[in-house]
């Protein structure tokens, strides 16, 4: 089969479809910056890191919103766009979701903590400082889950910070004299008889 | 001088002092490398701190700079106990970002696969969880011995005991055995009958209940605000499960019940773990009978998988809770950013407001009946 090498030109965003949840988020949140833009699965919301608080705040309390489940926070690092927090969020009395997304610059990186709405966002806003260096402000224990507790100033997942290189694993070099000694590699100290024999 | 009787001095005398007692990370309770240090007034405990991520080894920056289809076996890895189940969330999300779509027979295959190792999960679970008690191995090798029946079904399909890498983006890496049907039938009828082994031993024992009953109560509000999924969601009571309300792969083909409990404790979590393992034998008799021929991968398929840019957070249900994957992708061979929303990552998040006000020897039931898999927790 021959390999597909045709790059499609990145599709533009499409806005979600009248009545969907951000319609919701609109009416109840005029003169806030939402971008909705139809993700694959759900409705993703990209507001300003000063209205974020206020946004999940309100998708947490509001009658027709009810978004008790904090499923998932996590940071991504966009480079010259700066780091990016995401939070997805549910409701068990409603069966709805959305995602919402705030930028925060790199060189700034805070945004308010939303442990006051959700238990769940404690463990998460650990794990994204570790990760990104993005301080929660307001959370009572910003220390250190899954990295060592002096690892305060590296953080691995952001793009700045590569893997180090593959190295060539210089165990099994398959030598000419490999012939006749089976499978001992050369300068594994085994290799006495087969040297003897070339002298 | 008088002497002071003991029985003179009014109780209130005697007063414990608080005491720090560490457990783990090597600890045969902890099941694997956690560390909680307990702080017990008496045998009380009144506060307790989790120590994770001795187990971080970077699963998803090792994922950012590999080929989509190479970080399949990262997600063996991180749950190393489902993974099938991780391996299917992983596959969808890219699917969904890339617009495959894998055949009918590849579908069935995968629910199958996922289903059993569900049912070898929850027979893991219910071997440590009766150890924790004090069970003395007996309910392990019980579980062990119907666990070891499973793998040997997998490592059929798959070629490996463990780290299977078995699905792919699209459909499944090679067709099953010709005699995967009665091999299936077979497995879930041993394992049925392990189930009730279990059951039997377990449930209406007087020491376990005792044990469990009462023991680590979560209520459905607490469960939701601490983001507890899963098989202890359900336990308190709130009917759940995103193999239903949320439907993913072909799931809602199926016919099944979702195993609930009252009362949100050890005990609970127990019985919908045991329930659950026969719903997913009803799941897994069922696609049998509908098992379809057919190709397991689509027809074109690119060599070179490189999904369309957007994200997408992809969920399914594990034997743990929701396992989620929210993958980011530019349009390269690689994932721009690939985030594991763990399960057991935040039903351990629950552990301290579980613990208050028990005994140190409850704390070991707790955790055991969380079910936690310490590479999912700090990948």
């Amino acid at each position: 089969m021959p390999e597909d090498r045709r790059r499609e030109a990145p599709a533009a965003p499409v806005a979600p479809e009248p009545g969907s949840i951000a319609d919701t988020f609109a009416a109840l949140l005029p003169g806030v910056a939402l971008n909705p833009i139809q993700g694959a699965r759900d409705v993703l919301l990209n507001v300003n890191r000063e209205d974020a608080h206020k946004v999940l705040e309100l998708a947490k309390n509001d009658e027709k919103l009810q978004m008790d489940f904090l499923r998932d926070l996590c940071g991504v690092d966009y480079e010259a766009d700066g780091l990016e927090v995401v939070y997805q969020l549910y409701s068990y009395t409603l069966r709805h979701s959305v995602t919402v997304k705030a930028k925060v610059p790199t060189e700034d990186a805070r945004i308010a903590s939303a442990t006051d709405l959700w238990n769940a966002a404690d463990w998460h806003e650990r794990e994204c400082r570790d990760m990104f260096g993005i301080v929660f402000e307001g959370h009572p224990n910003l220390v250190p889950i899954l990295l060592p507790d002096d690892m305060l100033d590296h953080y691995p997942l952001r793009k700045d910070n590569p893997l180090a290189p593959l190295e060539e694993w210089q165990g099994t070099s398959l030598g000419d004299n490999m012939a006749g000694a089976g499978h001992i590699p050369p300068g594994s100290g085994f290799e006495v008889r087969a040297s003897a024999e070339s002298e | 001088m008088a002497i002071e009787q003991f029985e003179d001095r009014p109780a209130q005398d005697y007063d414990t002092i608080d005491f720090n007692i560490n457990i783990g990370p090597q600890h045969p309770a902890t099941h694997g490398v956690f560390r909680m240090v307990l702080m017990v007034d008496g045998e009380e405990v009144k506060d307790l701190i989790s120590h994770i991520g001795y187990m971080h080894r970077g699963g998803e920056k090792l994922s950012e700079n590999m080929d989509y289809r190479q970080a399949i076996g990262y997600q063996d890895r991180t749950e190393y106990l489902a993974q099938f189940n991780a391996e299917l969330c992983y596959v969808q999300a890219i699917e969904k970002l890339a617009g495959l779509v894998p055949p009918e027979r590849a579908e069935y295959i995968r629910v199958i696969l996922a289903e059993l190792n569900r049912m070898s999960s929850h027979f893991m679970f219910l071997g440590a969880f009766g150890t924790d008690l004090g069970v003395l191995g007996t309910s392990f090798v019980y579980a062990f011995r119907e666990r070891e029946n499973l793998l040997d079904l997998f490592e059929e399909v798959s070629g490996d005991r463990l780290m299977y890498a078995y699905f792919r983006p699209g459909g499944v890496a090679w067709d099953v055995p010709a005699n995967f049907k009665e091999r299936v039938k077979w497995v879930v009828k041993q394992a049925l009958i392990g189930a009730d082994d279990l059951d039997r031993l377990l449930t209406d024992n007087e020491i376990f209940i005792a044990r469990t009953l009462g023991i680590g109560r979560l209520s459905a509000q607490d469960a939701i605000d601490y983001g507890v999924t899963g098989p202890a969601l359900r336990a308190s009571g709130v009917k759940f499960d995103l193999r239903k309300d949320d439907p993913y792969s072909i799931y809602d083909r199926f016919d099944f019940d979702i195993p609930t409990g009252k009362n949100g404790d050890s005990y609970d979590r127990y019985l919908v773990r045991l329930q659950e393992m026969r719903e997913s034998a009803k799941i897994v008799l069922q696609a049998l009978d509908q098992l379809p021929d057919g190709p397991i991968l689509p027809e074109r398929m690119p060599r070179l998988l490189r999904p369309a840019a957007g994200e997408v957070y992809m969920r399914c249900e594990n034997p743990r809770g929701e396992y989620g994957i929210y993958l980011v992708s530019k349009g390269g061979t690689q994932p721009y950013r690939l985030r594991i929303r763990s399960s057991c990552f935040c039903n351990l998040s629950a552990l301290r407001h579980m613990t208050i006000g028990h005994y140190v020897a409850d704390a070991v039931t707790i955790l055991g009946s969380l079910d936690i898999v310490l590479c999912e927790v700090d990948r």
